[in-house]
């Protein structure tokens, strides 16, 4: 009874605070949001509802974090409210028990909490309902969708999430404690767990608090049928996630009902008690100690100083003050340590790329340790949310501790009140950043790392990421005390950052707009801050200057009475309008009028400033416009002569070049199409024949010319341009760095004029195209799309000749081999030429190089790279080397008598090959597979993989682009790369790139996919089961065979004539080469989508009465088709399959040697398969190589048992 | 120097008139604020602090306009707020050093003495590196009076000091507070006569916003000296007396009943005369003034 009354009366009380309801609403909207802005999206895309039922979990999963927030300020009230109005004495001494008062008490937190969280199922429906869905991505209504997603993720979660927040604010006695328990969830939830998922996925599944982690990997899996149909379930390690955290919960709430006490605070715990015995003890000696008349104490007289000097003193001590505050409580230095060394272990594991160690430079480990405000991808979101949580607490320290009254009535302007506070918890945030430069030096020294750079730690913490906090701390200072109410003052500062890290997906993209945002700085190695630090500066010092107007409205609103209500703090607001409030402002709004003004100069006059949405309009427009003359025949490029002139100290570039065009087609054509670029100004054009602009599109860059004499089939025309790129000021979206100081890089498809209607200008995502009303198409035209074929997007060869000019320290790249070189007018020039036709596709370099050089017969292989980045220069060379003798022997000759690997600035991993040369960012100079404990050689096998591209796809075989390209291109890439590891590092180089391959089958992946013959954009497809199937056929069947189709297809394609080929071909060539046998292994492996399931169920051995050893191994396999939506066929299985018997292993890295490997027919389900060895076996399975497609590795090969 | 109230109102948002047109001359010495709870005196006090804004009216000390040269004032204004609470995790010596610098006291050494003067006036010397939350109720209010104290006030705002302190406390707290009124402007706000009786030379009684009565306590007592009357009764007389006689006070004595009226001569009935004391100077001003003393709602 009693406990129902409390229940019944705290559930009541909640109810009228007005906060909780804005809560509601809040994750209402955020729910709205979450569809409207992300999912439609991702159903649009993905094929499937919105509304369905992963989705539905998805909302309740994200909106979870959000309610973490709502419902501490609701469990905290409920756990501590007694203890901090001092009701607890008249509550306390009630007759009631611990148990009726905390669980009345939490029941009615979690009643709430939980109807917080129906939120988001009713702004799901709102938005399905009222945002304008398209109705084809609306699935039926399924009441089981949101109730199966409401009971197993949200109710769990409001259980544990209440448990701790109740628990924390009933032990501490604060209701703000209870964020301690939301703050522990979140780190777990947003930071731990998903470093840990790197580590132990299943593990990091497991402790998963909200179910994010768990529910990535079923979106990841789902196909879109499971998608659309499949209700959450707690099922596997799900379900014991589930039950550990009710687990957590239970045992919390029971620790916190035997450690609370219904007594007042001061007499509870022993340090309490031992406090409070010693206060006694001198408190009486103090009483008895002094007499009844004051003490005769004379006050010395001493002056007092307001000036300068004492304002300091002042602003310093409430420094002091406000520093000790933070840094004391529960989430200040205690829990920012905690993060720092938690960040010092993670640190390392992220020092891989694709488990490939690479070395911790400065330039990269910072980039893990910094994020702008408007990234809340980051783990580094803990910061924005600290600060609001810091500054609630210093904004409401001396009202809470009831000191206000004495300490407003103290002699000190606002001001320095604020001023104070402010730098105490900046000092608090320098002290967080140095912390964290200390745990990237602790992780580069844990690697072995010990070039720190500390000077660029400096800069970038304390230079560009401090003003990044600092600015949104004004902000956040502002809107808790314009608020003036805790709670209230943290959701406000909450929907603040909200709307600043989700600005852009909002629509707003103008860095003018979104408060402390700024285009992103960068730093590399080569380019350093390059042109990315002036606009950054300037536009956060617009921000600062807008953050100094908030500091004054902050000092005009400081609350320093009882006056609360709306008019009189008005009142009060316009009494402290001094002329230093005044001067102050008026500088602020004169600095955001300038800095304002030059920003905007820069942006939207010097430069065009387009939305998102406009840059659409204008490929839709394009398309529109000019999607008419896709089919028109057009003069070909079949050789291109460049003077180009690259200025890197004014960061321009000029180039003057001149086409030869042919007419390739059987009909004359009478006009030429021109494609300009909108990054650069291309200037006039003309020709070496009379012709006339008949149309000047300068808005969508199109260019229309009429000859004035058709050029008649086989006939050549010449073009000439000129186009000149120089930046003007900056833009909105940050620096364009295609010149730079050190370190330029352009493309020709980037700033030169192409020929005839470019395609690839429209829009390609198949719902963006609905959305812009176009036709819908396929986004990868299908593989029996016969026009392709005959119609190369890029498929022209060129005879390229250029002059390069630029900086006089600088070396200037071009495809070609290098004719000459000398200095003019302090510039360096270079001029190349190739000595067989390319690829219409090459880029121009320039920077202060080093250049490594080695050959290989007749072919140059150099390396042009930052002086500095020298790891891999070696093995760079060598794998060059053993690809071109492997592949020239194997599928033909490299036409060219050179081939350049380019290092460019970024941070990324990506090697690009285009003809003749191989470019590769930054990030690929730290790889270092010496340290890699799989031993397998990554820098080699990615070497050999783009000589690879050489011949197929980069500049000798090029595929006609439909669908099944990419197996011609990456895959044979690949599977080639295999080839020269095997014959030229050994068989175990191979092993290890194979088994590195197949590591892929661990990543979640849906299993709905299209077969490898209409492989499209799928990265796993083209780059990982292609070259695999390649592999796969090549032990069934014998790589020469494999080799044999693939110079067949390489002598016939290799020219780059229509009509190109197709996987087809490929096919067919393969067909050709593979004997009957395994025609439907050819067949399962490529044209269609199979996968196996192939289990060792139990192995055992008897030694015969000849000493052999006999094996028994019950086998179990099964086989299925999957199609792109999902739906599974069960086929019947008679496949050779792999048997092997294994001898003991010799160290626990190497399986043993195998006693016995050949191929079996193994069909359908189980089946018992023996066969006799000479040897004591170890182990023994059914395809121990995973040849097959079997995703699940572990369970092919099993112990022998001994038998009977 | 001199505190001048002239015509200061405040009506809260709520309706209730905290303050109707109250004028007062309040010179350099303890002055005594005496009310009931809820009579306005805490909102008289906090205006005073300089914490909350009149609708009406100006307050000036000596040529400071209190009001709008909050600053000033600030510089020369001791307040200890009727309630307050303290950083239970900080030592009174750092609490109070931290004050010191808040009002002004720049110099790391003189600081110092400054803080240990008032700690050992306050008495609070030896229990300086306790932490503030393991005090008694006396020992932070005498923390309060030495922050009070800080910076030799010339304006002293002290509400409702007493509310609370056992009796030898509270003596103690007096005679601190007695030294003050020497060279400052020294207001007391209490509901507790013999506050006012035992420290002020000059008081005023305030009921529902408005002041009943300004005056020194010893003329008041001389005013009403031979009108007091006093009779020991059994309760169940009392309504008969009350109907009879302008009854200022009841009290309990032993079981009986002890009451005193107002009236210039002898009501007769066994009424003996009384030496009046303060008390009865502000129960006969309560009485004669407002009708309704008690049950105004208690106004911060």
């Amino acid at each position: 009874m009693k406990f129902l009354e409390i229940f019944r009366f705290e559930f009541a009380y909640q109810l009228r605070r007005a906060s909780v309801w804005l809560y509601f609403a809040l994750l209402s909207v955020i729910a709205f949001l979450f569809i409207v802005g992300n999912y439609v999206d991702d159903a649009r895309a993905g094929d499937f509802f919105v509304n369905s039922p992963v989705i539905i979990a998805n909302v309740m999963v994200f909106g979870s974090l959000f309610w973490l927030l709502a419902a501490a300020s609701v469990a905290g009230e409920a756990a501590a409210r007694d203890a901090e109005t001092r009701m607890h004495s008249l509550m306390y001494t009630a007759p009631i028990g611990k148990a009726q008062y905390l669980g009345g008490r939490f029941l009615a937190a979690f009643v709430i909490n939980t109807l917080l969280l129906l939120a988001l199922p009713a702004g799901v429906l709102l938005a399905l309902r009222f945002s304008g869905i398209e109705p084809e991505l609306l699935g039926p209504f399924s009441p089981a969708s949101y109730l199966s997603a409401y009971f197993f993720i949200a109710l769990p979660n409001a259980f544990a999430g209440t448990a701790l927040q109740f628990s924390f604010a009933a032990l501490n006695r604060r209701t703000t404690a209870s964020y301690l328990g939301s703050l522990l969830i979140f780190v777990t939830a947003y930071i731990v767990c998903p470093a840990l998922f790197k580590l132990n996925p299943e593990l990091a599944k497991l402790l998963d608090p909200l179910g994010m982690i768990n529910l990535q990997e079923m979106t990841d899996v789902w196909t879109p049928i499971e998608k659309n149909t499949r209700l959450i379930a707690p099922e596997g390690v799900f379900l014991l996630n589930r039950l550990l955290w009710l687990g957590i919960a239970s045992l919390t709430l029971a620790l916190t009902g035997l450690r609370f006490d219904l007594v007042h605070h001061a007499a509870s715990g022993w340090r309490n008690r031992l406090q409070r015995r010693t206060a006694a003890l001198l408190a009486k000696t103090a009483v008895l100690g002094g007499s009844a008349h004051c003490n005769p104490v004379s006050i010395p007289p001493v002056a007092r100083t307001f000036g300068f000097a004492a304002r300091l003193c002042q602003t310093l001590a409430i420094t002091r003050e406000s520093f000790r505050t933070i840094a004391k409580s529960r989430g200040g230095l205690v829990l920012l340590t905690g993060v720092a060394i938690l960040t010092a272990i993670a640190l390392p594991l992220n020092m891989n790329h694709m488990g490939v160690p690479f070395f911790p430079r400065t330039e990269y480990v910072l980039t893990f340790l910094t994020a702008p405000l408007t990234d809340p991808h980051t783990p580094w979101i803990i910061v924005p949310l600290l600060i609001i949580y810091y500054t609630g607490e210093l904004v409401w320290r001396e009202r809470e501790a009831g000191l206000s009254e004495i300490a407003d009535a103290a002699p000190v302007s606002e001001w320095i009140l604020i001023l104070g506070k402010f730098t105490g918890l900046g000092l608090m945030l320098v002290v967080w950043l140095a912390l964290l430069a200390t745990a990237g030096m602790l992780a580069q020294a844990s690697m072995n790392y010990r070039d720190f750079e500390i000077g660029l730690y400096l800069k970038v913490l304390f230079g560009l990421q401090l003003p990044e906090y600092l600015l949104f701390a004004c902000l956040v200072f502002a809107l808790h005390v314009l608020v003036n109410q805790k709670h209230l003052g943290h959701l406000a500062a909450l929907v603040a950052y909200g709307l600043i890290a989700f600005a852009s997906g909002l629509g707003i993209g103008h860095h003018l707009l979104v408060y402390g945002s700024a285009p992103n700085w960068s730093y590399t190695d080569m380019r350093g801050f390059g042109a990315s630090l002036a606009p950054w500066l300037c536009f956060k010092l617009y921000w600062a200057a807008w953050a100094v107007l908030l500091a004054v409205a902050t000092k005009l609103f400081w609350v320093r009475s009882r006056e609360s209500g709306f008019k009189s703090r008005l009142e009060l607001a316009r009494r402290r309008f001094d002329d230093s409030a005044a001067g102050i402002g008026a500088a602020a709004v004169l600095l955001i009028t300038a800095a304002g003004g030059f920003i905007f100069y820069n942006t939207n006059i010097l430069n065009e400033y387009r939305t998102a949405s406009e840059i659409m309009e204008r490929r839709a427009e394009y398309e529109r416009r000019y999607g008419q003359y896709e089919n028109t025949p057009q003069p070909r490029i079949a050789g291109t002569d460049l003077q180009v002139e690259i200025y890197p100290d004014r960061r321009a570039a000029d180039v003057r070049g001149a086409y030869r065009l042919v007419n390739n087609g059987a009909s004359a054509i009478s006009v030429v199409h021109l494609a300009t670029s909108p990054e650069v100004d291309t200037g006039e054009v003309s020709f070496d024949r009379p012709a006339a602009l008949s149309l000047a599109d300068e808005e969508l860059d199109h260019r229309i010319y009429t000859l004035a004499e058709p050029l008649a089939p086989g006939d050549s025309l010449s073009l000439n341009f000129s186009v000149h790129y120089e930046l003007q000021g900056f833009r909105n979206g940050g620096a364009d760095f295609s010149v730079s100081a050190n370190g330029s890089y352009f493309k020709n498809l980037d700033w030169l004029p192409a020929v005839g209607y470019q395609t690839n200008r429209e829009i390609n995502d198949a719902a963006d195209r609905r959305l812009y009303n176009l036709p819908t198409r396929p986004e990868v035209p299908p593989l029996e799309d016969a026009e392709a074929q005959g119609f190369p997007a890029d498929g022209d060869r060129i005879a390229f000749r250029a002059v390069v000019g630029t900086g006089e320290n600088q070396i200037a790249v071009a495809p070609g081999a290098l004719r000459r070189t000398w200095t003019a007018n302090d510039r360096r020039y270079f001029e190349y030429a190739t000595d067989a036709p390319i690829r219409n596709e090459y880029a121009f370099f320039s920077a202060a190089y080093a250049v490594r050089e080695a050959r290989q017969n007749d072919v140059v292989i150099q390396i042009f790279h930052h002086p500095a980045h020298t790891a891999n220069l070696e093995r760079i060379l060598r794998g060059a080397q053993a690809s071109l003798d492997y592949y020239t022997r194997h599928f033909g000759p490299y036409p060219n008598g050179y081939l350049r690997f380019v290092e460019r600035p970024g941070q990324g991993f990506g090697m690009h090959s285009d003809p003749t040369t191989i470019d590769y960012s930054e990030g690929s100079s730290r790889l270092d597979p010496g340290n890699d404990s799989r031993g397998l050689d990554f820098v080699t096998a990615v070497v050999a993989h783009e000589v690879g591209h050489q011949w197929w796809g980069g500049s000798q075989l090029t595929p006609a682009y439909v669908e099944g390209a990419p197996l011609l291109t990456e895959s044979l890439a690949w599977y080639s790369a295999l080839g020269v590891l095997d014959e030229q590092y050994g068989g175990e180089q191979q092993r290890r790139l194979v088994s590195f391959m197949q590591e892929t089958y661990e990543t979640p992946r849906t299993r709905a996919a299209a077969p490898l013959l209409r492989a499209a954009s799928d990265w796993y497809l083209a780059y990982r089961k292609g070259p695999l199937a390649l592999y796969a056929l090549s032990e069934y069947i014998g790589k020469e065979r494999v080799n044999l189709a693939l110079r067949r297809l390489f002598e016939q394609h290799g020219a780059g004539r229509s009509p190109l080929p197709t996987s087809l071909d490929l096919y067919r060539e393969l067909q050709a080469v593979t004997p009957d046998s395994h025609r439907s292994l050819l067949h399962d492996l490529f044209a269609a989508n199979v996968f196996w399931e192939l289990e060792t169920e139990e192995a055992a051995a008897q030694q015969t009465a000849s000493g052999e050893w006999q094996v028994t191994i019950a086998a179990r396999a099964r086989k299925f088709a999957v199609d792109a939506a999902g739906v599974e066929t069960v086929l019947p299985m008679d496949d050779w399959v792999q048997v092997g018997v294994f001898a003991p292993a010799e160290d626990d890295a190497q399986p043993g040697k195998p006693l016995y490997l050949q191929t079996h027919r193994v069909v359908s389900n189980r089946q018992t398969i023996t066969v006799t060895v000479p040897e004591k076996p170890a182990r023994a399975g059914i395809d121990p190589e995973h040849l097959l497609i079997d995703l699940k590795t572990d369970d092919n090969v099993e112990k022998v048992k001994p038998g009977n | 120097m001199e505190l001048h109230i002239r015509d200061v109102s405040k009506t809260y948002s709520n309706g209730v008139a905290a303050l109707k047109n109250v004028t007062l001359t309040i010179p350099v010495g303890m002055y005594g604020l005496l009310g009931p709870n809820g009579a306005g005196k805490s909102t008289l006090m906090r205006t005073l602090a300089t914490l909350q804004e009149p609708d009406e009216g100006s307050v000036r000390l000596g040529d400071t306009d209190l009001l709008n040269q909050k600053d000033e004032i600030r510089r020369t204004l001791g307040y200890l707020p009727q309630e307050f609470g303290v950083y239970p995790k900080a030592s009174a010596e750092h609490l109070l050093d931290h004050f010191a610098i808040l009002k002004g006291f720049s110099e790391r050494r003189t600081r110092r003495e400054i803080v240990e003067a008032l700690l050992r006036k306050v008495n609070l010397w030896d229990v300086r590196r306790q932490k503030l939350g393991g005090y008694s109720g006396g020992m932070r209010q005498r923390f309060g009076v030495a922050v009070a104290l800080l910076g030799d006030p010339k304006l002293m705002i002290v509400d409702e000091p007493t509310a609370g302190l056992d009796p030898s406390e509270r003596v103690r707290f007096l005679n601190l507070l007695s030294e003050l009124g020497e060279q400052s402007v020294v207001i007391l706000s209490t509901h507790i006569v013999e506050d006012v009786s035992e420290l002020c030379t000059r008081m005023a009684i305030i009921n529902r916003g408005e002041i009943l009565l300004e005056t020194e306590p010893l003329a008041a007592i001389r005013e009403i000296r031979g009108r007091i009357w006093r009779k020991v009764i059994e309760k169940s007389e009392l309504a008969e007396i009350e109907e009879k006689n302008a009854v200022i006070s009841t009290k309990l004595l032993a079981g009986k009943t002890v009451v005193r009226v107002r009236s210039r001569e002898n009501p007769g009935g066994g009424f003996e005369a009384a030496e009046p004391d303060l008390e009865d100077v502000y129960f006969s001003t309560m009485m004669s003034k407002a009708s309704v003393p008690d049950g105004q709602p208690e106004l911060n």
